[in-house]
């Protein structure tokens, strides 16, 4: 094993680590500042590639489409969680968990059959964009350029909004919910309208990941319950509600994953839940995270 | 008494309803013969749950349009297994208890369809399986209540495709990328039990399984790349999963660095909308189980255009192969006259099908149709729009499949 191939695993494994924290995040933030576990973030990013195949399609004679659906794409995701917070998920908050459980379950079940009814159950693809279409050549083994734009992609959406969860006025006040929503109302800020802002970021960063996948992948039912379960792992992994916290558990999960496949291809799968689980027993509020 | 005589108007009008609901319904049952069929109806797999609903009910609609089957209407009940067997299984016993099934039929995955078969078993109900392909279900873990109107992994994953690479380069490194499950497994063991005895020094020099589902094959597409392999193997990675991974190898070169052996690619379903210029497995070889451009039969051409009509795309193979399994269990019933489990079972055994595929027998050994397969070169032609196999070769009749002694040997196991 040389150092060459190391440092090209290592580029591949980020490249899905970086698509899976965008997901991540959003379902982290949402669940610091809500306490709303949403089961339902993964159809969320199943919507937003759906949209992206339909834009694509649809307007497939403009020039550079993709690039405009990247901009479109993730605002429609976004409208529609800031539906699904104010119709359904308001109603709940005052309840037990278990009812944020089978609301969200539900609406993995509506969601997955609303995209079943509109785009039916083909299998769809999506063209990788210009200029990415090409490979660059890294320590001389040719890499996709895609895929290095995707990674590219997770760091700027991290050092983005560290920035603004850190410097700007509204990000303070998400943090603020965060520690102690009770004290956020007191000081007079509107604490309902924060929430579906906060729910609308996230559904915005999972229809992101949703434009962004599908140049390298397919865009076809089922695509919620493929991420979802990676995205639990790493919001353990990092910890519940933190930011940096999904962005190392990304890094962690993509590169054990990877390495897992180059030493034991037969357990690589094994390594994230076995990570998951120490994590679990030793630190159960997660790397980044903060113990209640 | 005026209000009086209302409710007594109520009453009699209230009971005469449900009567005339109970009788509508029990004439029903008494009439319908009813096939229940439980498949993949909802996410990921749902394409090859719809396409064999639609199969089956076209040639319900024909045979009903017909006159039916002993005067009776055949009609098929359709449920979700949700890909888990827990759920199939579930619901292959409400429509055998509640609903009264004559029989059962369906299922993609492997998992599930050994679920149902068990209990099919236990339960002495006739279940014909039209997709899932697992070969340990119809030989190790065969029995009499359990058929397949479909090719399975002998054919399909094993023999098809070592007869291809043994005939074209013959490599001696291959590495294996297999969906980690009952499948997966079942397609390596078979390709290598005909590939090493073709190609003796052979060797599988890494198997990598991704779970059941990934679309994001990345990692293993780079160990792949650096393995020093000769050619790869795909074993039952399909459907979307198919898709992406060849997206993924394609920008990766993988296509131009080795051999490429993708059983899978050979069936359309998958690939009706890539275009050419798209990513494609380029020159791979590749298995295909209904290659419904080259059937020149008239009711293929039928078949084909009426499932496009109804759901807006082509049939899969398992849409073709329900259509066979609904007109097989007409002609078993007519022959038999009777619905009966066992005497319908005694007809199927070495009935032959008469299918716009040709003629096919199902083996009294195994309960195995002997279905073809086809196997050919992935490339475009100015004849289709999407990739498909050239220089088609079939494999056809039972040397394609385990012969019954090699059955009977994996049963004593």
């Amino acid at each position: 094993m040389t150092i060459q191939v190391l440092a090209w695993q290592a580029l591949s494994g980020l490249s899905v680590g970086m698509v899976l924290f965008l997901i991540a995040a959003g379902l982290s933030i949402i669940f610091g500042a809500l306490n709303v576990l949403n089961l339902a973030h993964g159809s969320i990013y199943m919507v937003g590639a759906f949209i992206c195949y339909s834009l694509t399609s649809t307007f497939a004679h403009l020039a550079g489409v993709f690039w405009w659906t990247l901009i479109l794409a993730p605002i429609a995701t976004a409208l529609l969680g800031g539906l699904i917070e104010i119709v359904l998920l308001r109603r709940i908050y005052a309840q037990e968990m278990l009812y944020q459980y089978i609301l969200t379950f539900g609406l993995i079940l509506i969601l997955g059959e609303l995209c079943k009814l509109v785009w039916g159950v083909g299998y769809n693809t999506v063209a990788v964009p210009w200029p990415l279409t090409g490979s660059v050549s890294i320590m001389a083994l040719p890499f996709p350029a895609y895929n290095l734009f995707l990674i590219g992609c997770g760091i700027a959406v991290f050092v983005g909004l560290w920035a603004f969860m850190r410097y700007t006025g509204l990000g303070q006040i998400i943090r603020a919910v965060t520690h102690n929503r009770e004290m956020v109302n007191a000081l007079g800020i509107n604490v309902p309208r924060v929430y579906t802002g906060v729910f609308m970021l996230g559904c915005w960063l999972a229809g992101l990941a949703g434009t962004l996948m599908p140049p390298m992948s397919v865009v076809a039912l089922g695509a919620d319950m493929e991420v979802i379960i990676g995205c639990f792992v790493i919001v353990v992994i990092g910890g519940l509600g933190s930011l940096p916290g999904a962005f190392i558990g990304s890094v962690i999960l993509g590169l054990l994953t990877a390495f897992g496949i180059f030493v034991a291809p037969r357990l690589a799968v094994a390594f994230g839940f076995i990570l998951m689980i120490i994590i679990l027993l030793v630190r159960p509020w997660g790397l980044m995270g903060k113990p209640e | 008494m005026r209000s009086n005589g209302r409710k007594i108007l109520c009453m009699v009008s209230g009971a005469l309803l449900v009567f005339a609901l109970l009788t509508t319904f029990a004439y029903a049952d008494k009439e319908a013969i009813l096939v229940g069929h439980v498949h993949s109806m909802s996410g990921a797999m749902s394409m090859y749950g719809i396409s064999c609903a639609t199969g089956g009910e076209i040639a319900i609609e024909e045979i009903n349009a017909a006159g039916g089957v002993l005067g009776r209407p055949l009609k098929q009940i359709t449920r979700d297994d949700m890909l888990s067997p827990e759920v199939g299984l579930r619901e292959a016993k409400d429509l055998v208890i509640n609903k009264k099934v004559h029989f059962l039929t369906g299922t993609i995955s492997s998992a599930v369809g050994q679920a149902i078969s068990q209990y099919a078993k236990e339960a002495k109900v006739l279940f014909i399986i039209n997709i899932s392909q697992s070969s340990r279900t119809t030989e190790e873990l065969g029995h009499r209540y359990v058929f397949r109107i479909d090719t399975n992994a002998v054919p399909y994953f094993g023999y098809g495709p070592a007869l291809a690479l043994a005939e074209k380069w013959a490599d001696k490194k291959v590495i294996s990328l297999g969906f980690d499950y009952e499948m997966g497994h079942n397609g390596l063991r078979m390709f290598k039990e005909k590939y090493f005895e073709l190609v003796p020094d052979a060797k599988i020099i890494d198997a990598l399984w991704p779970p059941l589902g990934t679309t994001d094959f990345t990692p293993y597409i780079t160990k792949m790349l650096v393995s020093g392999a000769d050619c790869f193997f795909l074993s039952c990675v399909y459907g979307g999963g198919e898709l992406a991974f060849t997206k993924q190898a394609w920008s990766f070169g993988l296509y131009d660095k080795m051999h490429a052996v993708q059983p899978c690619a050979g069936d359309v379903e998958t690939w009706s909308k890539v275009k050419k210029g798209e990513p494609y497995p380029k020159g791979a070889l590749a298995t295909c189980r209904y290659p419904f451009w080259a059937i020149e039969d008239p009711r293929n051409k039928k078949f084909a255009e009426e499932h496009h009509k109804r759901v807006g795309f082509w049939p899969s193979y398992g849409g073709m192969n329900q259509y066979f399994i609904i007109y097989a269990l007409k002609d078993a019933i007519e022959k038999a006259g009777t619905v009966e489990t066992e005497k319908i079972i005694d007809v199927l055994k070495g009935m032959e099908l008469n299918t716009f595929v040709g003629k096919v027998r199902i083996r009294e050994c195994d309960n195995q149709a002997m279905m073809p397969t086809w196997y050919g070169i992935m490339d475009f032609t100015p004849d289709l729009p999407f990739p498909h196999i050239t220089e088609v070769k079939a494999l056809v009749g039972e040397s394609a499949y385990h012969s019954c002694a090699q059955i009977k040997e994996l049963r004593g196991k």
